[in-house]
């Protein structure tokens, strides 16, 4: 099946215009939790890394409740099944728009965070460290979408979400429980240690399999439902 | 008539842009002989004058708001002609690129040079007495790492997407308002705006040199910034304002005396890491009074073409981008040397200057790199 690059190109565009005031907001917030970063201060670090963290969660979670379960609540799928579009087409594109729309607040709040880590007083272990969160985020960012674009309800769509964003604290008590990692954090330098590069591997490879997953399962329906 | 009012605002905005980054040469070339300075710059000269200080704090208070105006103001035409697409690509080829290019070669030149100068000067500044006693340390720390005179291009990376988040979220109408009533009100609201960002660093304002952005300069700069894209949108604003110009004038002088009497009676220090809040609120009203006077002034002067004016503005860019490594060597050089300090400084910006502009003939002006830097 051959895709509509076009109209998938005007899907997109259209989510981007309709998400990009909160993205604008995010982008925003992202800003200010860097700058809280930078006054290198304890009480400013909590306060910054808190705000990413919050920023990030909700980025991930509001690009794909807006775009896929409002959406469907508010039957626009109707609307863009009028359109010359096919079922392979619309998963691109939605895959694509959620992409991009999460991606753009992840890579400026990453670069931001990395930079934050290398170019501050803070000791470079945390390079290690800001990255497994980030890839965690990425990683429940990725089941979320997933499941939102596979299942019709609502409550399953916003329980994944939840529940995979809620399950980062559970995560960062386990990090913290894996000496290689939690030590290394204090350390002035950046360790790559065995089980840091393994979750980090697991993590970003699982993300990849989730959405290549999801792709090709979409992209085998002959029909939107 | 329209086009011909618009060509000319874009000649002197060009121009006056051009001339605060030359500015920038001067001022970094006089800050060796400081006497404020004299604690705190790597290149600080065993002579040293007040009429120095006299002179270099007042064009330090509107040299940099001017130039982030002038950004301002090119960023509303570019996304006018282009959209905000082309100007992210714009700002990409012409910032980001530059500043990742030039952020390490500059930060190698000024670290070799410094530590050639903290080893073999003869008459070291304070700076370079530190530099000295660090690097004979068994285990020397690592220098902190900063922007050097780069951080004005992160901060036009930061402001082009705050522009954008801005725009999107429609704050640009506020601004709008301000500015179509009276050119007074914003005379007197910016300064407001800006004293307690000033109150929260040291005065004279340093340089925003840390990689992460700073709240007060992104209010501080910022706010020139978006008064710069402002006044793209009501050119108006600029013919309002040339009313108060005259009492602009008066004000920046008595303002300017009290706040070099405030300096000297207030340096700066570790027992003073902020300015007080006097000096803030003196400081807010110098750098936006004397910012648009400098546009005022740049408005009936340069607003005609000028074969010279243009190259500089064509090379300045470079020139800005490369002065400081060449400067400091220089100045490293002279440091030893039994000339008058106006000797030195003519010598040592004269010099800079040379160098820059031939290094812009022969890299720049004819070869591909002006798509980036020309």
């Amino acid at each position: 099946m051959k895709l509509n690059l076009p109209l998938v190109r005007l899907l997109v565009v259209k989510d981007w215009q309709l998400f990009q005031k909160q993205l604008a907001l995010y982008v925003l917030a992202g800003i200010v939790a860097l700058c809280f970063l930078g006054l290198a201060r304890p009480w400013a670090f909590y306060v910054g890394s808190l705000m990413l963290l919050i920023v990030l969660v909700a980025a991930a979670c509001f690009s794909i409740s807006t775009s896929l379960v409002v959406e469907r609540k508010e039957q626009t799928l109707s609307f863009v099944m009028s359109l010359p579009v096919s079922p392979l087409d619309f998963t691109i594109s939605k895959l694509a728009g959620n992409l991009l729309t999460f991606a753009v607040p992840f890579a400026v709040l990453l670069g931001g965070t990395l930079a934050t880590v290398l170019l501050t007083p803070l000791p470079d272990g945390l390079f290690v460290y800001a990255l497994l969160i980030f890839a965690y985020i990425l990683f429940a960012f990725s089941i979320s979408l997933s499941v939102a674009m596979s299942v019709e309800s609502e409550g399953w769509a916003t329980f994944a979400m939840i529940g995979s964003m809620v399950l980062i604290n559970p995560y960062i008590m386990a990090l913290a429980q894996i000496p290689d990692i939690d030590q290394r954090t204090r350390v002035d330098e950046i360790a790559w240690t065995t089980p840091a590069a393994a979750i980090l591997i697991a993590l970003s490879l699982a993300s990849l399999a989730v959405l290549g997953a999801t792709t090709w399962y979409h992209a085998r329906k002959p029909a939107f439902h | 008539m329209t086009s011909e009012r618009s060509q000319e605002r874009l000649h002197y905005m060009d121009h006056l842009r051009a001339l605060a980054m030359l500015a920038g040469v001067l001022f970094h070339a006089a800050l060796a002989h400081s006497p404020l300075m004299s604690s705190y710059f790597p290149t600080a000269d065993r002579q040293s004058s007040p009429w120095v200080d006299a002179v270099v704090w007042g064009s330090h208070l509107a040299r940099m708001p001017l130039f982030f105006l002038i950004a301002g103001f090119f960023a509303a035409w570019l996304i006018e002609r282009r959209g905000q697409g082309g100007l992210f690509r714009q700002r990409v080829r012409r910032i980001a690129l530059p500043l990742l290019v030039a952020w390490p070669l500059v930060n190698w030149a000024l670290t070799e040079s410094t530590v050639w100068a903290a080893r073999s000067v003869e008459n070291p500044s304070a700076v370079l007495r530190l530099v000295r006693y660090f690097i004979e340390l068994p285990d020397p720390p690592s220098a902190p790492i900063t922007l050097s005179h780069l951080w004005f291009l992160h901060y036009l990376l930061v402001f082009t997407v705050l522009h954008w988040v801005f725009r999107t979220l429609g704050f640009g109408r506020v601004g709008e308002l301000l500015l179509r009533g009276s050119a007074a009100r914003v005379l007197w609201l910016l300064p407001l705006l800006l004293v307690p960002a000033l109150a929260s660093v040291s005065a004279p304002h340093p340089a925003p040199e840390s990689p992460l952005p700073q709240f007060w300069a992104i209010a501080f700069y910022g706010a020139f910034f978006a008064l710069g894209a402002l006044v793209h949108g009501e050119p108006d604003w600029l013919t309002r304002a040339r009313g108060c110009a005259p009492w602009l004038a008066l004000g920046c002088c008595a303002l300017y005396a009290i706040f070099l009497w405030r300096l000297r009676a207030e340096p700066p220090g570790e027992a003073r890491p902020t300015a007080s809040w006097t000096v803030a609120a003196l400081e807010a009203l110098l750098s936006v009074w004397l910012t648009v006077l400098c546009l005022l002034a740049g408005e009936s002067l340069l607003r005609r073409p000028n074969a010279l004016l243009q190259y500089l503005a064509r090379s300045s860019y470079w020139v800005y981008l490369l002065h400081l490594p060449l400067l400091f060597a220089l100045q490293y050089l002279m440091m030893d040397l039994e000339l008058a300090w106006p000797l030195k400084l003519t010598l040592a910006s004269a010099g800079t200057l040379a160098l820059c502009l031939l290094s812009y003939q022969l890299l720049v002006a004819r070869t591909p790199l002006r798509r980036f830097v020309g």
